[in-house]
């Protein structure tokens, strides 16, 4: 069979075509491996020291790195995701916004032979993403919910704020906390509604439920910001001494507001320990490793009055 | 006449047909159909066939306290375990103590070793965490696809020393009483705190 001129040409063009597209997707191997971050929000502090620790443990390991914000929108994360791998991203390590809205994101990159680690947000698949590092916030309220009644001598209203409905986070400490706090039927709660762990929002929610429900004991909320908001609508309404808050995160002033006495407790979580060892993991399989666990839990840590002083904003002293 | 009687048989025919062609279910019943996992089987399987296992190599209290002050890393390394990274260990544990107090949510326990005594603090009320699902070091998150079930374990687990373990007890201590026990504590190893010990009981004795 011989080539004709016009079909040696088309084959020259066909190779020349694939040799550019690995060009731009694939840098040489003396490039350093990059890592993109996508992080679900960055309009909240607790994410941004997670996207920041992220990136330096992953310069600190030789490797390069840009930050996505998602701005909480799936679409938005889903444009992250395409850049991020047609621009030849080796690893993504990857906060997620929805459980159920990312998975497709995650399958899309492991598809395309990039791993996909996860940060403290899970996915709703137990295999799509290459590992989970995961605070375990179901346990972590558990641990607040039997403070919160032994505070409140197992009698009393409640109003409980819920963070995103879409974040698995949001029902895990939901369900973790009333895996506890409704074996006690004295302890009612007369509001339950969603302030997106978002702090100016809980204070709109918290002050409109306050009309309706002026003679509550205490607030539990699924975050800090949220926590730090309730506690501004408290303050407002002239309750702040009466009504006991309790957050979930470990923010700065949330500690500072323990130690003041503001705030009953929170759980403390460990954004630097998920971010590094998420860019670790990222480390380790650059290097061969493939057998990572799927899920690897970080323990949450209750923080109040008595032990506030062995913690400082996001983790430990 | 016989037309209207076929038309009205065949009417009913069909009403027979699209009746027990369509069937009409809550959506919760679709969904709690589809997770299989039964935690509370889970629990029992465990707590009948798989902790015993355990139990029976529960360190005295005693014992592990003498290590933690002599050689914490070891005393965590040999005898705690814990999911993933956490600073949070649970140890499986034994002992023998005389009543100091019965109190609505423990029961104050002294164990005295070698000249020393040490307090301990029964829950009889608050029985909730992980302490005995991850203190036998058994049970591995990774082995459930959905974390929720694993959560539930735990929540089994407890229900069970609530149901079975706790009452039994409770109506009949008293101080004074002498308690064989055996439970689960949880430590934190940064942090250690050995003043205010809290067991979850898995095992209570009052002896005679």
């Amino acid at each position: 069979m011989k080539f004709s001129q016009k079909h040696l040409t088309a084959l020259i063009l066909v190779l020349l075509g694939l040799a550019l597209i690995r060009c731009k997707t694939r840098q040489s191997s003396d490039e350093p491996k990059k890592i993109a971050i996508v992080v679900s929000t960055l309009n909240n502090p607790w994410f941004v020291f997670l996207a920041e620790r992220a990136s330096a443990k992953a310069k600190e390991l030789g490797y390069e790195s840009k930050v996505f914000d998602s701005q909480n929108n799936t679409s938005l994360e889903t444009d992250h995701f395409e850049n991020a791998i047609s621009s030849g991203y080796d690893a993504i390590l990857f906060n997620p916004t929805d459980a159920d809205g990312s998975v497709v994101n995650v399958k899309n990159a492991t598809a395309a032979g990039v791993p996909v680690f996860c940060m403290d947000r899970e996915i709703n698949s137990g295999v799509a993403a290459t590992s989970q590092i995961l605070s375990d916030s179901y346990s972590g309220c558990v641990t607040i919910a039997k403070f919160f009644v032994e505070t409140l001598n197992k009698k009393g209203k409640y109003i409980e704020l819920l963070g995103l409905v879409g974040d698995n986070n949001t029902w895990n400490r939901s369900k973790g906390f009333h895996s506890v706090v409704d074996h006690y039927p004295d302890l009612k709660m007369v509001a339950q509604q969603s302030a997106d762990f978002d702090r100016n929002k809980a204070m709109e929610v918290l002050e409109s439920i306050l009309q309706a429900n002026p003679d509550v004991d205490a607030v539990f909320c699924g975050n800090d910001a949220m926590a730090m908001g309730a506690y501004q609508a408290l303050a407002a309404a002239g309750k702040a001494d009466k009504v006991k808050v309790f957050g979930f995160d470990g923010a700065e002033d949330v500690v500072r507001s323990i130690q003041d006495g503001k705030i009953k407790a929170t759980g403390m979580q460990f954004p630097e320990v998920m971010a590094q060892t998420a860019a670790v993991m990222a480390d380790q399989y650059f290097k061969g490793k493939r057998d990572f666990p799927k899920k690897m839990p970080v323990a949450v840590e209750m923080v109040k009055m008595d032990n506030v002083e062995n913690y400082a904003a996001y983790g430990k002293k | 006449m016989e037309k209207g009687i076929r038309y009205i048989a065949s009417l009913l025919l069909v009403a027979l047909v699209a009746y027990n062609s369509v069937y009409f279910k809550k959506l919760d019943q679709i969904t709690t159909g589809k997770n299989l996992f039964n935690a509370a089987e889970y629990a029992s399987r465990f707590w009948n066939e798989k902790l015993p296992r355990h139990t029976t190599k529960a360190i005295g209290i005693d014992v592990l306290l003498d290590l933690l002050q002599t050689d914490k890393d070891m005393a965590f390394k040999d005898y705690s375990h814990a999911l993933g990274i956490s600073n949070i260990k649970y140890f499986l544990i034994k002992g023998s103590g005389i009543v100091q107090a019965v109190g609505e949510n423990q029961v104050s326990l002294e164990t005295k070793s070698e000249g020393r005594s040490t307090q301990l603090f029964l829950a009889t009320e608050y029985v909730f965490g992980n302490a005995v699902r991850d203190a036998s070091g058994e049970i591995d998150i990774n082995a459930f696809t959905n974390s929720m079930d694993f959560n539930n374990v735990s929540a089994e687990i407890n229900k069970i020393i609530r149901e079975r373990v706790i009452p039994p007890f409770s109506s009949k201590v008293k101080i004074g009483d002498r308690v064989d026990f055996i439970g689960a504590i949880e430590l934190n190893q940064e942090h250690l705190n050995t003043q205010s010990i809290e067991v979850i009981p898995i095992e209570l004795k009052i002896k005679d």
